[in-house]
């Protein structure tokens, strides 16, 4: 792993066991992220993002789940293999994730504060109580929530949506970890919320030098937050290529598929959206070698095999046999 | 908050009316009242006094007592009056401490109810504190430890206790422990020498003689608490909120006992007063097993012999339990959750 990066996932295979077997919800995932730099993991609902995040965090619920295989490399050090007690170290104080689900991720019957102060209790036990109050009323403030004192008084039920993931970003941030995974922050927030929240996230990485790695499904939040892009389709990787390139040079048919489907300010008004026809096979019924053939326009019968990964440029790679022949295999 | 428990605790008052008043009706409307008992005694008294020989269903039949002698009795009872106008009467002497007296063993009623208090306020003290403290405990243990095996072994012990009644238990203990091993008393609540034995001793003796009736009243008690706790539990621990403390560094332990377990308290914080009303209740089956003079008893028999005064009264003293209970719950929900407020 080069200088330039921080957190390196290689070969992670996450399974679950379900009602119809054992599934594996992401398989062979790699990629690479950068110091002080944005990570974007983009694709549909079901693919794996979430899974991933978890996957590096060693959060995947046991005994149903279970990483398989792969590495998690964090400055070189794999936290697939620590023990769980450098784990409890590593999580928030230097790893934080920030969760999709604003309403349930805080604890109903804990006030803000102590909630955001246990972080610190947890990683800073040198701080005394007051410097602890001191520093959860700063975050609140830097996060920009109004009125923060009465904040800390309050249960989670007593603030918007908004305002719950500001805190939840202000409990990520409160031992100023190196990397931060924020799995869909914005999601379940209406558009003007949205946009400060991002707005937020990307002045405090801005502040700290963080690294970030940003879940979406949402290819405008991508282009605007961040400087690489994994494209995920059904538990694997279809596509990796700094955020640029992919806008431009796509070369997977589903990140084809997924840049015609945003709307765009020359379409016709009230035409029909470009969309990706049928829908994202069960994890349990996939189809035998490239997962994306039942819904690809360009599908043939070589599909049949595993696609192997091409390399269309440096840092740009995909994985679909419409390459083959025009760039070299990984 | 204040406003809210002071409506709460007028609104006893209705539900107490409607409680008392119903059953108050129909103690009137039952067959079989103080009234046919004494006329009942009356015929057995004249019976025995004529000797076997005559036809004792045809006495039966005939009315022994006078017009006047009934009316008299009727007056005594107060059924002379219509429903409401004695309902009020006795209302009115209720308020004022008179609980009246048993029309059976024409002791005052309150006397007999606090003489048996100590004994039910023993065992429905007692039983509480052992249900909710093994149940609670062991429902966070097989929450922890789904599906192993002292998940599922102690899973068949608290549903074979669920299944079997109580005083079933309560026999097979005595048959067990006290007529085959005599390890522990046939019955009773004291030993014969208890006034002599010194404080720890005095302990030691009431725990000896209440040990096994007090299994029996609690072993069939523990399924649905423990039940309640370990699903509550389980659905905490795969909530969001621990996965947010598991991300901010928490151990899986610290997890469950800061963030998943208050929550779960909150379901058993809800059932929590109307359990208080087994300090009174009871069970008459398990006191009669073991011989226990206690309110379940009380009760029960004071409805076998239509002892009207003595029902009415055990009915007061529990329904205002019950009531009191139910705020209690409120209470406790409202210090375990912040989300409920009271307006
Ligand atoms: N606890 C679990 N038990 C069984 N299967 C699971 C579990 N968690 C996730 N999965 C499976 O893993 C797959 C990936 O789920 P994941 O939550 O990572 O999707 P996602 O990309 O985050 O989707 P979304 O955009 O909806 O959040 C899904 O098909 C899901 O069925
Ligand atoms: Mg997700």
């Amino acid at each position: 792993m080069g200088k330039d990066y921080i957190l390196e996932i290689k070969g992670l295979v996450t399974s679950f066991n379900t009602e119809s077997g054992r599934i594996n919800a992401v398989e062979d995932i790699t990629f690479k992220l950068k110091k002080g730099k944005s990570l974007g993991l983009v694709g549909e609902s079901g693919c794996g993002k979430s899974v991933t995040a978890l996957s590096i965090l060693r959060l995947i619920p046991k005994p149903a789940g279970n990483i398989n295989s792969g590495e998690v490399l964090f400055k070189n050090n794999d936290l697939l293999k620590i023990n769980p007690d450098e784990m409890h170290k590593i999580r928030g104080s230097k790893i934080a994730m920030i969760f999709q689900e604003p309403m349930t991720a805080l604890n109903p019957v804990h006030k803000i504060g102590k909630q955001i102060t246990e972080m610190l209790d947890l990683h800073k036990p040198e701080m005394t109580k007051n410097e602890k109050n001191k520093k959860a009323l700063d975050l609140l403030n830097k996060v920009g929530i109004p009125d923060p004192e009465r904040r800390l008084n309050e249960y989670p039920h007593q603030l918007s949506g908004g305002i719950r993931q500001r805190v939840m970003i202000a409990m990520a941030l409160s031992c100023d970890p190196e990397v931060l995974i924020a799995d869909e922050p914005t999601t379940a927030l209406d558009v003007t919320i949205q946009a400060q929240i991002l707005d937020l996230i990307k002045v405090l990485q801005k502040e700290n030098n963080m690294s970030i790695i940003f879940i979406t499904h949402d290819l405008g939040v991508i282009a605007q937050m961040c400087e690489d892009v994994v494209v995920m389709y059904a538990g694997k990787i279809a596509e990796i290529a700094p955020v640029t390139e992919l806008f431009k040079n796509p070369m997977h048919p589903y990140t084809k598929g997924l840049l015609e489907s945003i709307p765009k300010l020359d379409n016709i008004p009230k035409t029909k959206l470009n969309t990706i026809k049928g829908v994202v096979p069960a994890l349990n019924e996939l189809p035998k070698g490239c997962r994306f053939q039942n819904r690809c326009p360009y599908v043939m019968d070589i599909c049949k095999n595993d696609p192997p990964v091409f390399i269309v440029k440096n840092n740009h790679k995909a994985s679909c046999f419409l390459l083959q022949g025009k760039f070299r295999n990984e | 908050m204040q406003t809210y428990f002071i409506r709460r605790l007028l609104l006893i008052i209705p539900t107490f009316l409607g409680i008392t008043l119903l059953v108050f009706t129909i103690t009137r409307l039952v067959p079989g009242g103080p009234i046919e008992r004494i006329i009942m005694q009356v015929q057995q008294m004249n019976a025995a006094e004529r000797g076997s020989r005559i036809n004792f269903t045809k006495t039966n039949q005939s009315q022994p007592l006078s017009d006047d002698q009934l009316n008299q009795l009727k007056k005594y009872y107060g059924f002379d009056k219509p429903i409401f106008v004695s309902y009020f009467i006795w209302l009115g002497k209720i308020l004022t401490g008179d609980f009246g007296n048993s029309t059976r063993y024409y002791d005052p009623v309150l006397t007999m109810i606090v003489e048996r208090m100590p004994i039910s306020l023993y065992f429905g003290f007692f039983s509480l504190i052992i249900i909710y403290s093994i149940c609670i405990p062991l429902g966070i243990i097989k929450a922890i430890k789904h599906k192993t095996i002292i998940d599922n072994s102690t899973s068949v012990i608290v549903f074979i206790g669920y299944a079997i009644p109580g005083w079933v238990i309560g026999i097979l203990l005595l048959l067990l422990f006290a007529a085959k091993f005599e390890i522990f008393p046939l019955g009773g609540f004291t030993s014969d020498n208890f006034f002599d034995l010194n404080f720890f001793h005095k302990i030691l003796d009431i725990l000896w003689h209440t040990a096994l009736p007090l299994f029996s009243y609690v072993f069939g008690s523990f399924a649905v608490l423990t039940f309640l706790m370990k699903n509550t539990l389980m659905d905490n621990l795969a909530s969001d909120f621990v996965r947010t403390a598991m991300s901010k560094g928490l151990t899986f332990k610290s997890a469950i006992f800061k963030h998943a377990l208050r929550n779960s308290l909150i379901p058993i914080a809800t059932g929590f007063g109307n359990n208080i009303s087994i300090i009174l209740t009871g069970s008459f089956l398990i006191e009669t097993v073991f011989n226990i003079n206690g309110m379940g008893l009380l009760g029960y028999e004071s409805i076998v012999d239509r002892d009207y005064p003595v029902v009415m009264g055990i009915l007061v003293i529990s329904s205002l339990l019950f009531l009191t209970g139910n705020i209690l719950s409120d209470i406790c929900v409202a210090i375990v959750d912040p989300r409920v407020q009271f307006k």
